[in-house]
């Protein structure tokens, strides 16, 4: 019964006698290792009690431990009646799971004699993998080594993968959260590839990292069935990332595909209750099944319709092969074989869509770059093309102005010429006909004539809106026939400053209405003196008063108006300007106002 | 001084005028307006810048007065002007314009002219003026005085600092306006229409004060432009800096 071993070399102890305890009945017997507790006491859970027996030929002078693959799921250790080690609560079940990790322990130097045992005690609960695998018993250096090397690949690997899983899920969800495709009005669209990639990832790294949670938030059997819903959506989530990879969320066939993975999803979590709780565990066995069924029947279709095209495609197609060989594998070595101990491929397997989706990633990205590079090229040269379009359109644009202003200013001469020195020649050849004018008359309207002509020209170079400029070129221009009639000209006019809302015409227009006022004096008012008062108005000096003052004989400005003053008034009219015309013998005002 | 030594010789103060205008009739209405003014000589009166030219290179006798005409059929009038400036410099160039606009007319003082006449002037107007003008008194109107501020208002005397090829005086010295405060006080009140008495009123000095600045602006207006043009002909690398 006892292992005879020689001191320094490592021994595996793969009998026990064995005394188990399910729902009060106790039993005893020798016992072979590993002892797999779901496979002998189906739906019960219980304790066992397993004592190992072994020799050394002399007592060994290097450090010893024992290296225990899986034990558990709450366990005790004892070496020669001292005990070494123990984890979890013997007595009541579902709480803490310590049989996920494998165990070493050191053995106390003087502990070891040449007849040892062993004792172990384990809680098991239903479907949890408890139980205790064979025990490895040896110098410290070479079992510490078997189970650094156990350890690393079931628990260091699993947190890792879990890690790699959640930063994939976290970035492909942040990838559909942002990536909106708002071309439609109303109607924000995501990219569910994002969406399935992330929900998959995100349930794959729950199932992973179940390998390093001694102590769930759930109790058993929840928690377990958590992990095996996580299981199930990770493979739907997956299949449904393929169908967006694939290109083929519109088929209608579709439709029973997204009905197929939801009984599975609705079937996972009865399927772990059958197995943890009822000790039905090809429930679980064949909803795995389906699973990998499942997937086998997508990887065919994807095969067939994709042809695998391209590099995406392959990728994927790649991903989805290893991960169903694996699975299978690991289907038949932990549901169908008697293999206790040992890890699941899968997890690590299950990294090649991490990587397909990373190239889908890259690759968009470098489909959006070229595309986006492309259209600036495109945007670029359409700019310049524009651009030279503008260049060759420039001038002509410029030369329509200048043609525009052109005929505007002529326009204006034309007006110009006909109301004024048209007007005047006109009167002058009238007068020269019926014979009636004296030479004064004639005189009298002929300068008229040149003097519209000077002014007119003038006005060309007046800056709209400058009256003050208007006022003095005016008097420039008249003064000298003031003097020959013997009127004394007074000029009081303040700076002025420009008044925007006379444009050119309007200066034309005022200039008219002046020029009339004037004309009335020098011809009819037998006045001695002129006044010209100019003001500003108004708090920011926006507006303008004009009173051309005489000490003439007057006229009766209750009368029906003469032509000249009907016109002055139709001018004003025109341009918005106030007019307003007093006269008593001696003295008649001629005011006009701008607000 | 030689035009010192003319009124010496002349003794009886009359200026003489040559008169160049292309129209016949208003030729000899400039002619006969000179003419019957005791104080004015004519010269001659001639119709083109060819004339003009074979005149003056034929005559070494003084000319006070130059009476031309802008268009004329064979060229400008200013031609004239600097030719007769640089066969004459004691003549006192005035302009005949028709409108007295201010493009011509400042073209004219840059050339060299110290007035301008119109064309519908009377006669005694014009002897007036070529008369006021021989005693210092320049015309100008409201609206070459508003062109001329506006112009010249941030200019200055001489050309920028970094043309002159050895400055040898302060930059406050030589940077300064082309127009003095006074100068342009006096210019804003005639572009307001004010006549020369009322801004000597207004300024408080005499009319023979406004007088002189506003024949000094036509001096500085004339040297002015010939210095705008050298510095831009040595800009544009028709004459070497030095030169």
């Amino acid at each position: 019964m006892a292992a005879q071993g020689v001191a320094g070399q490592t021994q595996q102890l793969q009998q026990a006698n064995a005394t188990t305890t399910t729902a009060g009945t106790t039993t005893q017997g020798v016992v072979s290792l590993p002892y797999h507790w779901d496979k002998r006491h189906k739906g019960q859970a219980g304790q066992a009690r397993f004592e190992l027996q072994f020799d050394l030929d002399s007592l060994p002078t290097e450090s010893y431990g024992i290296y225990l693959p899986r034990l558990g799921n709450a366990y005790a250790i004892w070496l020669n009646g001292h005990l070494l080690q123990h984890n979890g609560d013997l007595a009541s079940g579902n709480g803490a799971d310590f049989a996920k990790a494998p165990r070493y322990v050191d053995i106390t130097p003087g502990l070891l004699q040449r007849h040892n045992q062993i004792v172990i005690q384990i809680r098991a609960d239903v479907g949890r993998r408890g139980g205790l695998a064979p025990v490895t018993v040896g110098p410290e250096s070479e079992v510490r080594t078997l189970h650094r090397s156990d350890h690393q690949w079931r628990i260091t690997g699993s947190v890792a993968v879990a890690i790699a899983n959640l930063l994939v899920a976290l970035i492909a969800l942040a990838l559909w959260a942002t990536q909106v495709d708002n071309s439609i009005p109303g109607k924000p669209q995501r990219d569910c590839l994002y969406l399935f990639a992330g929900l998959a990832e995100l349930s794959w790294a729950l199932r992973v990292a179940d390998a390093a949670i001694e102590q769930p938030p759930l109790d058993w059997p929840w928690w377990g069935m958590l992990t095996i819903a996580a299981l199930t959506a990770w493979v739907c989530s997956m299949v449904l990332f393929c169908v967006e990879v694939a290109g083929w969320r519109r088929l209608a066939s579709l439709t029973w595909l997204r009905r197929w993975l939801a009984v599975l999803m609705a079937t996972s979590l009865p399927a772990g209750y059958l197995a943890m709780v009822t000790g039905k565990p090809v429930a679980l066995t064949l909803q795995y099944a389906a699973l990998a069924t499942t997937a086998l029947v997508f990887l065919a279709r994807f095969l067939i319709r994709t042809r695998i095209a391209t590099l995406q495609h392959k990728i994927v197609a790649a991903a989805i092969l290893l991960n169903i060989g694996v699975g299978i594998r690991d289907l038949v070595a932990f549901r169908l074989s008697e293999s206790y101990g040992g890890n699941t491929w899968m997890r690590y397997s299950s990294l090649m869509f991490g990587v397909a989706l990373a190239y889908i990633v890259l690759a968009r990205l470098h489909q959006a770059t070229t595309q986006a590079r492309d259209l600036l090229k495109h945007m670029e040269d359409r700019i310049a093309r524009k651009e030279a379009e503008l260049q060759l359109l420039y001038p002509r644009m410029e030369e329509l102005a200048r043609d525009h202003e052109r005929s505007a200013e002529r326009s204006r001469i034309l007006r110009d010429m006909h109301d004024g020195v048209g007007s005047h020649i006109s009167t002058a050849i009238r007068q020269l006909q019926n014979g009636k004018a004296s030479h004064d008359d004639m005189l009298h309207t002929l300068s008229d004539a040149l003097d519209q002509l000077k002014l007119s020209i003038d006005a060309m170079h007046l800056q709209p809106g400058d009256v003050g400029a208007l006022l003095a070129n005016m008097r420039y221009r008249l003064e000298s026939r003031f003097l020959a009639c013997g009127i004394e000209l007074q000029w009081d006019v303040a700076e002025l400053a420009p008044i925007t809302r006379l444009d050119a015409h309007a200066m034309g227009q005022l200039q008219f209405m002046l020029f009339e006022a004037f004309s009335n004096v020098l011809q009819h008012a037998h006045a001695s003196m002129l006044r010209v008062v100019a003001l500003p108005l108004g708090p920011a000096n926006q507006g303008l008063q004009l009173q051309i003052i005489d000490n003439g004989v007057g006229y009766d400005s209750d009368a029906p108006p003469r032509n000249g003053l009907r016109s002055m008034q139709n001018r004003a009219q025109a341009i918005g300007v106030v007019l307003r015309l007093s006269s008593v013998p001696g003295r008649s005002v001629v005011e006009i106002r701008t607000d | 001084m030689l035009w010192a030594q003319s009124k010496r010789d002349r003794g009886n103060n009359v200026w003489r005028v040559l008169v160049v205008e292309d129209d016949p009739d208003m030729r000899e209405f400039f002619a006969a307006s000179v003419t019957r003014c005791a104080a004015l000589e004519l010269a001659a009166s001639l119709g083109t810048v060819a004339d003009a030219r074979d005149w003056l290179n034929q005559h070494t006798a003084p000319v006070d007065v130059l009476l031309t005409d802008l268009g004329l059929p064979d060229g400008s009038g200013l031609e004239v002007i600097r030719m007769a400036l640089r066969l004459h410099p004691q003549c006192e160039p005035l302009v005949i314009s028709m409108f007295g606009d201010e493009d011509n007319v400042l073209a004219s003082i840059e050339a060299g002219a110290l007035g301008y006449i119109h064309k519908d002037s009377t006669p005694d107007d014009i002897a007036r003026t070529i008369l006021d003008m021989r005693e210092g008194a320049s015309p100008i109107s409201p609206m070459i005085a508003r062109r001329v501020l506006s112009k010249y208002r941030s200019q200055f005397a001489d050309p920028p600092p970094s043309f002159r090829a050895h400055p040898t005086a302060p930059e406050a010295e030589t940077a300064r306006p082309l127009l003095s405060p006074r100068e342009q006080d006096v210019l804003a009140l005639i572009a307001r229409g004010f006549s020369y008495s009322e801004v000597a009123r207004l300024q408080a000095v005499t009319v023979h004060t406004i007088r002189t600045h506003i024949r000094n602006l036509y001096a500085k207006l004339s040297v002015h432009s010939k210095t705008e043009a050298v510095f831009e002909a040595t800009r544009m690398g028709l004459l070497p800096p030095h030169s």
